[in-house]
């Protein structure tokens, strides 16, 4: 059982070595050592800690189901959507928790077509927060509708009571395609990566109903190799189907924005804008998690410094993207001479929503801004403090898109200022009481690191290793 | 998983073949090679990552994985645009937005993702079958130092089914592979059937969820008198009631309430305030309840004495709402004395005909020199024609009417006929607003404050014919004395 414990702060893999690669994990480790670090997570007893976290987040996911129960007898009329604000939080919201959604795949999906080895140690903690995000955001266009035990009619099927079909020339509905396809398909994606490794779990189990339990959700997984060939196979393409699909879900959720004619809304910037968006607020909520996880956990040498640094790196350019982006709508709403988009974006930053618009900018523009600075960067505690501010900006930013475009529209006479209600409040806070309780209950039982991935790479950069050592030293190397 | 398996098994265990254990991919990779090339075709590798070359060292061939998710995409596309077209274009047409029926660009997201769902789930399902998996039991697993190979062991497996399969020559050549261990495993005897228990659990399971089912269809297709289960409401049931409706909430059972003293209802200032009026709608009210009381008493007593007012108050009623003639001699007229010294008493005029209501004296708004200007600008514009400039009934129309001697015209009435002089200022208004036998009304066409502005000039107009010199402001006496001379 005993891992190799070598102090984190004395082994840096953020430094650059010329000529040298830097290890992607660190400490001696062997393929066993892995294996026990990361079984170690959900077999050793959890940390105090994690009972309190999950009996607060657990009660505030009840919190949130009660008080869907409450909208769903009472109405949306709880919340703080009037005229002409009908869109507000639940929105907001919805926006908020699907862009969070997208750091799992892409850092899956995307890095693993472009080679980034060093996705195995946070791809699969990053997967499980995506889908808890889905989940999240799911939830409220659910529960938006307004009779939510009809949400089912969103879908397209023959129905002997309506005797009619769902609008396919409207973004709502790509929505429903895209949103569903996306959390179906990361599920399947998630779950396919985790079976090698639940094997694992179940090889190691002590007591028969774990083997049980691991056993049935493993599959019967023996490591065989026309088994990992197919496996392989089957990960690239859906690396190669979630790539372009995790790109193609905040396009669509942008264009429930920019397929209307509200301005501020009705613009080509939005689906790259969109999308930015989403990888940066993602990025953040990995860092975020990540932090602690890594702490509590000990897996400082599967988790390095030079993975967070990376993230980070992603963070400082996908924020200036959104900086950038904020820039050209401003400059457009100039340019265009379009008199209703110069209004609406003077009224986003001086108008009554000026607050809301300047938290926003300072969150999302400046905050990263700092991981310009190494000593930033590769501090756990700064980086989880600008990444909190990232996502609190990236809320903002819905916010600002949503409600300060419904509520000056080109009526004047409509005009309206939003107020949230308690329940509004409530509901969004309930909504990190469940990501949280999913994201707990990831760590006490599945594999929250890839482990066979790791063993891959370990395995791969060995030979490369030993194929530099033999081109060093004059001689040839064969396989 | 080691409790479930699929064969029946004999008494002595049946081999498996061996399996050979290595620390390391390389020794895998080699002795791999070396089975490879002594003819063995049932062999597999395990081993806890994905193992680089392992396909060419066992002679693995690719999978046709590709080649099935490429025709569930182009499947999944197809359903999606074919799908998008006919419920939209063809089954269920309706033009939103001015879109075609057929908009392929709108199309596209749901095409796209459709593409990816279909080629994604084939890809997963797809992978596992391939694999013949989930397979929960598997004589490899009846091996302890197996349960390391998805930890960091490295296992080479001869298949007993391989056509060329000798116990003793492969066991010899894996041990020539230099394995960290070698091992026979055996077919797994335990029993294959599950536990009754579990086919109970799941029978019942099954039979339960049927109940549901069976009493959705039972209600869909049955006739029952009762209404249908409300899971629910759907606004069907909303706390509220309709008109005319009773009550337990108030003493009177009445659900319509009357208005609460002292307020106005929205939009119903109109209705509410003398200045819209010409009359007073309280002291209205209370003359109504009044009448009504009497009315009440009247029936009451209608046994014992002969009616005596009865038939009045009905018709006095009646003539509140519309102008029709009252027969009856007004009662107490408030304030029915003119501010001009009227010639005749105040009590004669309501039998001329027009509503009996409690007229107001007062102007409701100030009358200044500049309402008096206003008021003789609209006489001028609309009441002159037929009442003439001076208001003696002379006007245009009327001379005209005359002149061609029409049998039906009526003469409009001179306002400095005593009785109209008589009239209070609000039943002159009355009849600016809503007319008066022949003469239409001009509610319509003149604001409120230009009717009020026609009664002050009229009232101007009477009073020019009853005023002494003294009336006449000192400065302006020499004017009118020397018009006098002029003439
Ligand atoms: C089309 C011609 C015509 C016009 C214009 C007209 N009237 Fe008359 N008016 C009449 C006639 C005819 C009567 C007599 C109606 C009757 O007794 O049936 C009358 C009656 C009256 C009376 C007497 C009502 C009573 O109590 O018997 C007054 C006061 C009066 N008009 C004022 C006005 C004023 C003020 C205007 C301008 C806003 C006006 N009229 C415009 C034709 C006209």
């Amino acid at each position: 059982m005993a891992s190799i414990s070598i102090n984190p702060r004395e082994i840096d893999n953020t430094v650059e070595l010329p000529g040298q690669r830097a290890p992607l994990i660190t400490g001696k480790q062997t393929f066993n050592s892995v294996t026990e670090m990361v079984c170690a997570v959900a077999e050793k007893p959890q940390p105090m800690l994690w009972y309190i976290l999950f009996g607060f987040s657990s009660l505030t996911a009840l919190m949130f189901v009660s008080l869907i129960g409450y909208l769903i007898l009472t109405g949306v009329g709880i919340w703080g959507n009037m005229s002409p604000v009908f869109w507000a939080w639940p929105i907001v919201n919805f926006v908020f928790w699907v862009g969070i959604g997208h750091a799992g795949t892409l850092i899956s999906a995307i890095l693993f077509l472009f080679r980034q080895n060093w996705r195995t140690s946070i791809n699969r903690a990053a997967e499980a927060m995506t889908i808890f995000a889905v989940i999240c955001a799911g939830i409220y266009p659910g529960i938006h509708v307004g009779r939510a035990w009809l949400a089912f009619w969103l879908l397209p099927y023959p129905s002997l009571n309506l005797w009619m079909w769902p609008q396919f020339r409207s973004p709502l509905l790509w929505d429903v395609f895209a949103v569903g396809t996306y959390a179906s398909t990361s599920l399947v994606f998630w779950y396919m990566g985790m079976v090698p490794d639940i094997a694992t779990y179940r090889d190691r189990s002590k007591t028969p109903l774990r083997r049980f339990i691991y056993g049935i959700l493993s599959l019967g997984w023996t490591g065989s190799s026309r088994h990992w060939l197919r496996y392989e196979k089957a990960y690239t393409i859906l690396a190669a189907l979630c790539a372009p699909l995790v790109l193609s879900v905040h396009t669509v959720v942008s264009f429930d924005f920019a397929v209307s004619q509200l301005p501020g809304w009705h613009t080509t910037i939005f689906p790259p804008y969109f999308v930015a968006g989403a990888i940066f607020s993602g990025f953040a909520m990995v860092v975020t998690l990540l932090v602690p996880v890594r702490a509590i956990y000990k897996l400082e040498n599967l988790i390095t410094l030079r993975h967070l640094e990376n993230m980070n790196k992603i963070i400082l350019a996908t924020g200036s993207l959104v900086g950038l982006a904020y820039a050209t709508e401003f400059f457009i709403a100039w340019y265009s001479k379009n008199q209703y988009e110069g209004f609406t974006f003077m009224n986003r930053a001086f108008g009554p929503y000026w607050w809301a618009y300047w938290i926003m900018v300072s969150c999302n523009v400046i905050s990263p801004q700092l991981f310009w600075f190494k000593s930033l960067r590769v501090s756990p505690i700064w980086m989880v403090v600008i990444c909190i501010f990232v996502n609190i900006g990236m809320w903002f930013e819905r916010f600002v898109i949503t409600v300060t475009s419904l509520s000056r529209d080109f009526l004047p006479s409509s005009w309206g200022y939003f107020n949230p209600t308690m329940y509004d409040g409530l509901m969004f806070f309930g909504s990190f009481g469940v990501f949280m309780t999913l994201f707990l209950l990831f760590c006490r039982f599945l594999p929250i690191i890839a482990i066979s991935e790791i063993k891959g790479i370990m395995s791969i950069e060995a030979h490369r290793e030993a194929h530099d050592k033999a081109r060093a030293s004059g001689g040839s190397h064969h396989h | 998983m080691s409790e479930k398996k699929p064969q029946a098994a004999p008494a002595k265990p049946k081999s498996f073949g061996w399996i050979a254990e290595y620390v390391d991919e390389h020794s895998l990779l080699a002795a791999s090679r070396k089975v490879r090339d002594s003819g063995y075709t049932k062999t597999d590798a395990y081993t806890p990552f994905p193992v680089h070359g392992i396909d060419e060292a066992l002679g693995i061939k690719p999978t046709i994985l590709p080649f099935i998710v490429l025709g569930a995409g182009f499947t999944g596309l197809f359903t999606a645009l074919i799908l998008q077209y006919w419920t939209n274009a063809y089954d269920y047409k309706y033009i939103i937005s001015g879109k075609p029926f057929a908009s392929w660009p709108a199309n596209i997201p749901v095409a796209f993702e459709l593409t990816i769902l279909f080629s994604a789930f084939t890809t997963f399902l797809g992978m596992w079958a391939l694999n013949g998996l989930p397979k929960l039991s598997n004589p490899l697993f009846n091996s302890e130092r197996f349960d390391r190979v998805t930890n960091d062991r490295f296992f080479l497996h001869v298949d007993s089914r391989d056509k060329y399969f000798n116990r003793e020559s492969v066991k010899d050549l894996l041990a020539g592979t230099k394995p960290e261990s070698l091992e026979e495993v055996v077919e797994d005897s335990s029993p294959t059937a599950l536990p009754s228990v579990i086919w109970l659990g799941l029978g019942f399971l099954f039979c339960a969820s049927l109940v549901p089912v069976a009493v959705v269809l039972n209600m869909r297709a049955g006739n029952d008198e009762n209404p249908r289960w409300h899971v629910f409401f759907d606004m069907d049931f909303q706390p509220k009631k309709k008109a005319q409706q009773t009550t337990t909430i108030f003493a009177d059972a009445r659900i319509a309430r009357p208005q609460v003293p002292g307020t106005v209802a929205r939009g119903s200032l109109v209705n509410e305030d003398p200045f819209y009026l010409g009359f007073d709608p309280t002291k209205q009210a209370s003359l109504n309840a009044a009448n009504n009381i009497r009315l009440v008493s009247a029936a009451d007593d209608k046994a014992e004495k002969p009616a005596d007012t009865a038939p009045d108050t009905a018709s006095e009623k009646s003539a509140t709402t519309d102008p029709v003639k009252a027969d009856e001699p007004a009662k107490e007229t408030p304030a029915a004395n003119p501010p001009a010294p009227t010639p005749t008493p105040a009590a004669t005029p309501a039998a001329a005909g027009g509503p009996n209501l409690p007229w107001i004296t007062e102007f409701p708004l100030e009358v200044d020199a500049s309402l008096i200007a206003l008021g003789k600008t609209k006489f001028e514009i609309y009441c002159s024609v037929c009442h003439g400039y001076a208001g003696d009934g002379d006007g245009l129309v009327h001379r005209r009417a005359e002149q061609l001697q029409q049998g039906y015209w009526l003469p409009p009435t001179s306002v400095h006929d005593p009785r109209i002089q008589a009239q209070p200022i609000g039943n002159i208004f009355y009849t600016i607003s809503n007319g008066k036998g022949k003469m239409a009304g001009y509610g319509t066409v003149l604001s409120p404050k230009e009717r009020w502005a026609i009664v002050s000039y009229v009232r101007a107009l009477q009073r020019s014919r009853n005023a002494n010199i003294e009336d006449v402001p000192v400065e302006m006496r020499a004017k009118i004395e020397e018009a006098k001379k002029a003439e």
